[in-house]
C-alpha cells in the first residue's frame, strides 16, 4: 500500500524538478550591489528608496544585468543619511555612505545624498573610493554639476539624472509664473522660503529674475526656520500687499500648514510650490481636508505624477502603484526608477563593473525613459533637460484640482489648465 | 492689532506646550525631558483612534490624553522612580526615554507628511480687524480655561492641594502624610496629560510629525527657564514674553530670527538671573 503512495509522490517530485526553473541560477552569480544613501524618514528619500527597489526587482525578474558573460542580479543596500533631518550634522551623512562603500561594498552608488550640502560634500568620497555614483533625488545645487565639470578627473564619478535648480527655475518656474500673469493678468509675487541653501538661493533667483520682467516683488522673500508652525503672519502681510501669487520653496512637512492657513485666511493669491514636500504626495488632499486645492506644486521630474510624458510614463506609474499601493509620491521617485536602468544599460556596455569603463558609458546613455529622451551631459554629469520629452528630460508642474493631481506644465505633457480658488475671482 | 492678536495667540500656544513641564519639575522637582515625546505620541494615539479604530472624534481625543497621562505615570514608576534625586541622572534617563519613543515612532513607520487631526472647529473670524482661524481661537480658550483649572485644582482639590505642598517642601509634606512617590506619579500623569492636551489642540493645525517633539522639548525649556524652573506663573508670563517678541520679530526684523528669539532668552536669562522671572532657586542668583 505504502509504495502505491510513494511512486507517484516521487514520479511528480522528479518532474516538479525537471520543468522548474534552473534553482536560482541567477541568485548564484554574485549580485551586484547597489547603495543608497537616503534620508528614509522623509519623502525624498522612502520615495526613491522604492523606485530603486522597484526597478531591481524588475530587472532582475527579466534576468538581471549581463556582465562578463553573465547574468547577475542587483541588491540593494539602504542606509538612512537623516540629511533632511534639521540639527544633523553633514559628516553623519558622510559616514553612512563610507559604511555603504566599505562594510557594504557597494558597487555603485544610487540615491542621495539627499541634502545639497551633504551631497556637495560626499563628492570628494566618492571621488577617493572611485564609486560611480548617479545622484537621483533632493539635491538641486547647480554646483554639484558645476564642480565636475571645473574638475572633471576628480569628479567624473558623479553624475546626477534629476532636475537642478537653475533649469528648474530659469526654464520651468520662471516660464510658468509668465504664462499665470498673461493669462490671468496678475504680477504681484510674494516669496515664502525655507531657511536652507537650496531654498534661500532659488527664492533670490526668482525675486531678481521676476523683477525683471516687470512683476511687483513685494519686499524680499520671507524666510522662515525648519520646523516652523505658523505662517500667519506672512500671509496676512501678503494679502495687505496685495500679493497675486505666493511663491513657495519649503521641503519640511509643516508647509502644510502654510496651505491650510492660506485657505482659512482666504488669502486672494494663487499658492505657487516651487518645492512644497508635502503637496507633492497623493495624500495630501485627504490631510489637508481640500484646503490644498489650487495648490501648484514642482515634482522636478516627469512621472511623479500621473502624465502621458513617454510611453513608459503610466507603465511605470501604474508599476509603481501595483507594487506599492500608493501612487509615486514626488520629487525622487521617477529619477531614482531610471537611474538604476541607466546603470544596468552602461554596465552591460561596458561589460564591466570597473568605473573607468562604466563612465563613458554612461556618458554615452540614450535612451527614452519614463520622463523623456535621459542623456547626460559628457562635461558636467548632468541631465539634459527639456520642455519637450522627445529631446531631454521634462519637468512636471501640477495643480490639485478636485483631489487629483493634474499636470498643467510643461504644455507638452499637461493634463489640464490652471485654475483659480473661488476666493480670487473678480 | 495683528501683532496683539497673534502675539496672544502664539503666547497661549507656547503656555499650553510648557505648562506640563513646569508642573512636574515644580512638584516632583523632576525635568521630564520626554515631555516632547509624550505630546508627539498623543498625536499618534489620536489619529490611531480615529483612523484604525474608527472611533468618534471627541472620544479619541479623551481616550488619548488619557492613555498618554498613564505612559507618563508608568514612564515614572518604571524608570524615574530608580534615579529620582539625581538631577544628572534624571536628566539622561528622561531624555533617552524620549528619543526611544520618538526614534520607535519613526522605526515603527510613523513617518511623512499625511498624520493630520481633524480641526475642532471649522472657518475663521475677524478679531478687531484681524482675520483668525476659529481653531487658533479655540487654542486660547483652550488654553485659558486649563490655567484656570490648574489653579482651581491646586487651591481647592485635596490632591492639587498634597502636589502643592510638595512642591513647597517635601520633607514637610512626607510628614503630613503625603506620599511623594505617588504624588509625582500623579505629577506625571497631569504633566503628559496637559502635553496631550497641547497636542490635541495644536497638531490639528498641522500635521504630526515626530522632528515636532524636538521643537516642543526646547520651546518647554525655553519658557520654563525664562520664567523660572517650577513656577506655573512665571511660564505662562515667559510664554507671553517670548511669543510677543516672536511675533515682533517676525514683523520688524525677519522671520528666520523668530527660533532664534527662544534660544536667545535661555542665554540671557542664564546670564542675567539664572533662576528665571520667578524661580525659587536663590542660589543660583547667589552664586552670580
Amino acid at each position: 500500500m505504502k509504495a502505491k503512495f510513494v511512486v507517484p509522490w516521487v514520479l511528480f517530485s522528479f518532474f516538479i524538478l525537471l520543468f522548474s526553473p534552473p534553482p536560482a541560477a541567477l541568485s548564484a552569480e554574485k549580485p551586484i550591489i547597489i547603495g543608497c544613501p537616503l534620508a528614509t524618514a522623509f519623502l525624498y528619500g522612502w520615495d526613491a528608496e522604492r523606485a530603486i527597489r522597484l526597478a531591481v526587482e524588475e530587472i532582475n525578474a527579466a534576468g538581471g544585468v549581463k556582465v562578463g558573460g553573465k547574468k547577475r542580479p542587483f541588491a540593494v543596500e539602504v542606509m538612512d543619511t537623516r540629511d533632511l533631518e534639521p540639527g544633523v550634522p553633514v559628516s553623519d551623512a558622510l559616514l553612512t555612505l563610507e559604511k555603504l562603500i566599505l562594510e557594504k561594498k557597494a558597487d555603485f552608488i544610487v540615491g542621495g545624498p539627499v541634502r545639497s550640502e551633504a551631497a556637495l560634500a560626499a563628492m570628494d568620497l566618492l571621488s577617493k573610493y572611485k564609486k560611480v555614483s548617479i545622484l537621483t533625488t533632493g539635491a538641486l545645487t547647480p554646483a554639484y554639476h558645476a564642480r565636475v565639470a571645473e574638475n572633471y578627473d576628480k569628479f567624473k564619478y558623479c553624475f546626477r539624472i534629476s532636475g537642478e535648480a537653475v533649469w528648474m527655475v530659469t526654464g520651468e518656474i520662471i516660464p510658468c509664473l509668465v504664462d499665470i500673469g498673461n493669462k490671468f493678468k496678475v504680477n504681484k509675487l510674494f516669496i515664502m522660503v525655507q531657511d536652507v541653501a537650496h531654498a534661500r538661493g532659488g527664492g533670490a533667483l526668482i525675486a531678481k529674475i521676476m523683477a525683471g520682467k516687470n512683476w511687483t516683488v513685494l519686499g524680499d522673500p520671507e524666510i522662515y526656520p525648519t520646523g516652523t508652525t505658523d505662517f500667519s503672519m506672512g500671509l496676512l502681510k501678503a494679502k495687505k500687499e496685495g500679493a497675486q501669487v505666493i511663491l513657495i520653496w519649503m521641503d519640511m512637512p509643516e508647509s502644510s500648514i502654510l496651505l491650510k492657513q492660506w485657505y482659512d485666511l482666504k488669502v486672494p493669491a494663487l499658492p505657487f510650490g516651487s518645492i512644497i514636500a508635502p503637496a507633492e504626495q497623493p495624500g495630501f488632499w485627504k490631510a489637508t481636508e481640500g484646503k490644498g486645492e489650487f495648490c501648484l506644486a514642482n515634482v522636478v521630474n516627469a512621472g511623479n505624477a500621473p502624465s502621458k510624458a513617454t510611453p513608459w510614463t503610466m507603465k511605470f506609474f501604474n508599476a509603481y502603484t501595483k507594487r506599492w499601493k500608493i501612487e509615486p509620491e514626488g520629487y525622487g521617485t521617477s529619477s531614482s526608477y531610471m537611474a538604476v536602468y541607466a546603470l544596468k544599460e552602461a554596465i552591460e556596455k561596458a561589460d564591466s563593473l570597473d568605473p573607468e569603463a562604466v563612465i563613458p558609458a554612461l556618458e554615452k546613455t540614450d535612451m527614452m525613459g519614463v520622463y523623456g529622451r535621459i542623456r547626460f551631459n559628457a562635461k558636467n554629469h548632468q541631465i539634459i533637460p527639456s520642455l519637450d520629452p522627445k529631446e531631454g528630460a521634462v519637468g512636471t508642474i501640477f495643480q490639485w484640482q478636485k483631489g487629483k493631481r493634474v499636470v498643467v506644465y510643461p504644455d507638452k505633457i499637461a493634463t489640464g489648465q490652471i485654475q483659480l480658488p473661488p476666493w480670487m475671482k473678480k | 492689532m495683528e501683532i496683539l492678536v497673534y502675539g496672544i495667540i502664539n503666547s497661549v500656544t507656547l503656555a499650553l506646550m510648557a505648562l506640563g513641564f513646569t508642573l512636574v519639575y515644580g512638584i516632583s522637582g523632576l525635568p521630564n525631558f520626554a515631555h516632547g515625546a509624550l505630546y508627539i505620541v498623543t498625536g499618534f494615539i489620536a489619529w490611531s483612534f480615529i483612523h484604525t479604530l474608527k472611533l468618534n472624534f471627541l472620544l479619541a481625543m479623551f481616550l488619548s490624553l488619557f492613555v498618554t497621562g498613564l505612559i507618563g505615570a508608568a514612564i515614572y514608576r518604571l524608570f524615574l522612580i530608580r534615579v529620582r534625586g539625581m538631577a544628572t541622572s534624571e536628566i539622561i534617563a528622561s531624555y533617552a526615554i524620549g528619543l526611544a519613543i520618538l526614534e520607535g515612532l519613526r522605526w515603527g513607520g510613523f513617518k511623512g507628511m499625511t498624520y493630520t487631526l481633524p480641526v475642532f472647529i471649522e472657518g475663521s473670524l475677524q478679531i478687531l480687524g484681524v482675520q483668525v482661524d476659529l481653531q487658533r481661537i479655540m487654542v486660547v480658550v483652550v488654553g485659558v480655561v486649563v490655567m484656570g483649572l490648574l489653579w482651581l485644582f491646586t487651591h481647592y482639590n485635596r490632591i492639587g492641594l498634597a502636589l502643592r505642598a510638595m512642591a513647597q517642601d517635601e520633607r514637610a509634606a512626607l510628614m503630613l502624610g503625603i506620599d511623594s512617590d505617588r504624588m509625582a506619579v500623579a505629577a506625571m500623569f497631569l504633566g503628559s496629560f496637559l502635553a496631550g492636551l497641547a497636542a490635541v489642540v495644536l497638531l490639528p493645525l498641522g500635521n504630526i510629525v515626530v522632528e515636532a517633539g524636538y521643537n516642543v522639548l526646547i520651546m518647554a525649556i525655553a519658557v520654563c527657564i525664562v520664567g523660572g524652573l517650577g513656577s506655573w506663573i512665571g511660564a505662562i508670563l515667559a510664554a507671553f514674553l517670548i511669543g510677543f517678541v516672536q511675533i515682533l520679530t517676525v514683523v520688524y526684523i525677519e522671520s528666520h530670527f523668530q527660533i532664534v528669539v527662544a534660544l536667545l532668552a535661555i542665554i540671557v536669562t542664564l546670564i542675567l538671573k539664572p533662576s528665571g522671572l520667578f524661580g525659587r532657586q536663590k542660589e543660583l542668583e547667589e552664586r552670580v
